[in-house]
């Protein structure tokens, strides 16, 4: 029963690496791909495109900072604001060190803050890391969907 | 002239040098009147109501409105008051305002072949009518023509005041026979010089001889102003009182300020009759409503001047008066010409800098501006000069003294006498020129001149008494010259320079005021440019990374995927394709390091030194375990005040460098000295490495500056620009120094701060520039 991964990526080719470090670090978990932030609000609320999707919340959502229409810090406040989303854990998943974006992002409560490595073997740890750590060790708090393991139909 | 301000008495006043001043009297206000019983009392004496005429001539005085007798003077023979009525009363009297100058009207033909020059004026309350001997009639002789037809056209000849002068001495001697005429010029003081002279033989020479501005009371002044003229026709006359006709009427309530007859003191005379003057004459030149001098004549026996030859002097008064007036505007408006070049010339140069006041202590004009032998620009506490100055304090001083004035413009040629201080350096500035620029700094810019010292002749001991053995104060015997060395004072200021002072005030505040703005607009540009600055490190940080990101992502995988179809060759291009695009991250990476070191806020404290360097060092070994690394500490380090992060970052710089430079070297020497100067505290590290040429010692801190190949030694160039970053934002300074293959040498300084008055960010002076004044 384990919990989707939402990862909200624009680059298509941090995508494509992304998903691939996933792939390696051997999670089970379903990887929910949104590319923009308003997309990705939709999924969590139920709104929109995503009215019909069962109900419950991802393990984890891997969220880039910048991001087309609503960007990645008013993503993580609108998710902090939400009581159906408020205990969601959030990932920043970005290239920014910038002290700023970070500083921000802790007092919008981010529950972890990621610089993406350069280096492609550090960056595919650094995936797996964070798939194992949030996605199987953390318990979610209660309300998180059921998740399927792959292969296995929702 | 300041050696008369130790004035004797009132007396001794009343008794001085009157041969020249046909007034007798002066004034001390400075002390009773009534000191003395034998005194005057100067300042009170009523010359304008002595009540009583002198005797070559007749007074009537009738009721201003009813024409009715009042009084008359008491030497009309019996029977001859009537006519004289009669014929007034037949005459046109004048109707012109009181205070108006008495109006001629005509020769009175009395009978017994008598004919008197009548002239008559009015006071606000009684019409005086005056009768003086009339001289046989001129024709086209008279003094008046010949005053125009000769003596016109050689004053508008002249070119000076003094030429002006020395024709209006001469003119007046001929045109009324007195034995010495001199006209004289009244200084600021009040004080007379005699500009020029025309003396018979027998007659003593005053010529550039000065007299004491005590010689004149205020109110004779003032009387010299209202009536120009004035004659003492015989010092041994005998006063004919005013005999009143009416009850309720003292002769001393007629007023005869304009009386041509009016009665002069009897000190006076008795002084004219001790000089051997037994007549004497002035006009006054009066300009702009001024007292600007006399001309005054002197006769060893009695004169009478006539009606005609009265008028011509009158005239040729006010003749001179226009010519000194015409002279003395057209030398102010080419001085003030001249001056106001200098001042654009001054704020020309100016504007072309940045606008800092301090710079006019290096241009030349200003200078010449004033005259001066030295010129300060003080600024708070800042003292800038060119040429002879007082001592730095003494200007500082001096201006503090000045603000406290409150004047835009202050001058004195006598500095000391108003502020004492300035006798101690009144050789080099006996005297200054001020302008006070704002009100809320001191900003006082000051022109010097030295002292001069001046021999001035006085006619007479000003302050020799003259109390006769009978303890009483007689009037002067003698005007012996008298001579007097004048200290303490400097070549007065001009009016115009005064004037041009006040102007430049105006261009430099102006100069100010818009550089204030102009720092302003920098202030708000800066701020923009910082903010615009922010915004791009943030798209470097985000977006430049991602693609360095990239492409080591896609060529590890294409080598996890087709390592085997590879060919060798291949393989290490795609391995270079990484290693460029990792060393590309790392240049981004420290770029935005070093934008961040600029930005981030100082966080400052006490930074134990000892505990950072032990740190630094243990982490650094444990970087390169193989090497035979001799580290060299010191048992103690100065604590430096700053930011213990970045001081951490400079440090680490310092000895990850020499650890690298060193690299090679078996074994790699690294000192850490400890730095305590009087200037702040610090470090230095020196290696034994590869060091590098002081030719280039220019570019070490510089952004991706490298003294030396990237094969040889790794690392993106920034490390020490970085530092340099760190060090300044703490207002400390940084060097390096090397020998190719002998080392490097690198240290820091701190300044020390005392943590209350440290700020948290960099001083307000380069982050927000203010303007420097106002």
């Amino acid at each position: 029963m384990l919990k989707p991964i939402l990862l909200v990526e624009d680059d298509k080719r941090d995508l494509e690496l992304t998903l691939i470090a996933l792939e390696r670090s051997q999670l089970a978990n379903e990887v929910v791909i949104m590319r923009d932030g308003a997309q990705a609000l939709d999924y969590l609320r139920r709104e929109g495109d995503f009215a019909g999707r069962d109900a419950g919340n991802p393990a984890v959502v891997l969220l880039d900072l910048k991001l087309p229409k609503v960007n990645g810090l008013e993503v993580l406040q609108a998710v902090r604001a939400d009581p159906a989303l408020r205990s969601l854990p959030v990932v920043m998943l970005t290239s920014s060190q910038e002290e700023n974006d970070v500083v921000k992002s802790y007092e919008l409560g981010v529950n972890a803050y990621v610089v993406k490595p350069v280096a492609f073997d550090r960056f595919v740890s650094a995936i797996g890391d964070l798939g194992v750590f949030w996605a199987v060790l953390n318990e979610p708090p209660p309300g998180s969907s059921k998740a399927s393991r792959r292969g296995e139909p929702l | 002239m300041h050696g008369l301000k130790s004035r004797a008495s009132c007396t001794l006043s009343c008794a001085r040098p009157q041969a020249v001043l046909p007034l007798f009297m002066t004034s001390n206000p400075g002390l009773p009147p009534t000191a003395d019983p034998d005194l005057f009392s100067c300042h009170t004496e009523p010359i304008r109501v002595p009540g009583a005429i002198q005797p070559h001539g007749r007074l009537l005085v009738l009721d201003a409105s009813t024409r009715q007798l009042l009084a008359s003077s008491d030497n009309w023979p019996d029977g001859s008051l009537q006519a004289a009525l009669a014929h007034l009363t037949s005459s046109a009297l004048p109707a012109n305002p009181p205070g108006a100058v008495p109006v001629s009207l005509g020769v009175w033909a009395a009978q017994a072949g008598e004919r008197w020059d009548v002239s008559a004026h009015c006071t606000d309350r009684h019409l005086l009518a005056e009768f003086e001997p009339a001289a046989p009639a001129d024709g086209n002789g008279a003094p008046i023509y010949s005053l125009t037809r000769i003596f016109l056209p050689r004053l508008q000849a002249a070119s000076s005041i003094e030429q002006l002068a020395q024709l209006a001495a001469t003119e007046m001697k001929r045109l009324t026979g007195f034995g010495r005429c001199m006209v004289y010029r009244f200084d600021d003081a009040g004080h007379g010089q005699v500009l020029a002279e025309d003396v018979d033989p027998g007659y003593d020479s005053y010529a550039g001889h000065h007299f004491p501005a005590d010689d004149i009371p205020l109110q004779a002044r003032a009387l010299y102003v209202l009536n120009q003229f004035r004659l003492i026709a015989d010092a041994n006359y005998t006063p004919v009182a005013l005999r009143i006709h009416g009850a309720a009427l003292q002769p001393s309530d007629i007023d005869l300020s304009q009386a041509q007859l009016r009665s002069v003191s009897p000190v006076h005379l008795e002084y004219m009759r001790n000089m051997g003057t037994l007549s004497s004459m002035s006009v006054s030149i009066v300009i702009e409503g001024r007292l600007w001098g006399l001309v005054s004549c002197h006769g060893h026996a009695p004169r009478h001047v006539g009606v005609a030859t009265r008028l011509a002097c009158e005239h040729l008064g006010q003749l001179l008066a226009l010519q000194i007036q015409s002279k003395e505007a057209t030398s102010q408006v080419a001085e003030q010409l001249a001056l106001r070049q200098l001042t654009l010339e001054i704020v020309s140069h100016l504007s072309e800098s940045d606008g800092t006041l301090s710079l006019l202590a290096q241009v030349p004009a200003m200078l010449r501006f004033a005259r001066a032998s030295g010129v300060a620009v003080v600024r708070d506490d800042e003292v800038w000069s060119v040429g002879e100055v007082p001592p730095q304090q003494a200007v500082m001083d001096l201006a503090n003294w000045i603000e406290g004035l409150g004047a835009e413009v202050f001058h004195s040629h006598q500095l000391a006498q108003d502020h004492a201080p300035a006798q101690g350096f009144k050789d080099v500035a006996a005297g200054v020129l001020a302008v006070s620029i704002s009100q809320v700094h001191r900003h006082v810019i000051l022109w010097f001149r030295p002292e001069i010292v001046k021999t001035v002749t006085w006619a007479g001991n000003p302050r020799k008494n003259q109390v006769a053995a009978d303890g009483r104060i007689h009037p002067r015997r003698s005007f012996d010259s008298w001579q007097e060395r004048i200290r303490g004072a400097c070549l007065p200021w001009s009016a115009a320079e005064v004037a041009v002072a006040g102007e430049l005030r105006q261009a430099l505040i102006g100069i100010v005021l818009r550089r204030a703005e102009e720092f302003e607009e920098v202030a708000h540009e800066l701020t923009r440019v910082n903010k615009e600055l922010e915004a791009f490190s943030y798209t470097v940080s985000h977006d430049l990374r991602a693609p360095m990101r990239h492409i080591a992502g896609y060529v590890d995988l294409v080598v996890d995927l087709e390592k085997k179809a590879l060919s060798e060759r291949a393989l290490r291009y795609l391995g270079n394709v990484k290693d460029a695009a990792a060393y590309a991250g790392q240049l981004v990476d420290a770029l935005l390091d070093f934008s961040r070191m600029g930005r981030a806020a100082l966080k400052q404290r006490p930074v134990d030194m000892q505990v950072l360097l032990q740190e630094l060092v243990r982490e650094l070994s444990r970087q390169e375990p193989g090497r035979n690394v001799q580290w060299a500490l010191e048992p103690s380090y100065p604590e430096l005040f700053g930011d213990p992060l970045l001081l951490q970052v400079a440090t680490r710089n310092f000895l990850s460098n020499a650890l690298k430079y060193s690299r090679g070297r078996d074994p790699a020497r690294i000192t850490v000295r400890a730095l305590r100067r009087p200037e702040g505290d610090g470090i230095e590290v020196e290696d034994n490495g590869v060091g590098f040429s002081m030719e280039y010692a220019n570019k070490l801190f510089g952004v991706f500056q490298r003294l030396h190949q990237a094969d040889e030694f790794e690392g993106t160039g920034i490390g020490l620009a970085i530092v340099k970053r760190i060090v300044e934002r703490h207002g400390g300074t940084v060097w390096g120094s090397g020998t190719p293959d002998q080392g490097a040498r690198f240290g820091f300084i701190l300044p020390r701060v005392a943590p209350a008055a440290a700020a948290d960010a960099p001083s307000p002076s380069k982050n927000n520039p203010s303007p420097r004044s106002l």
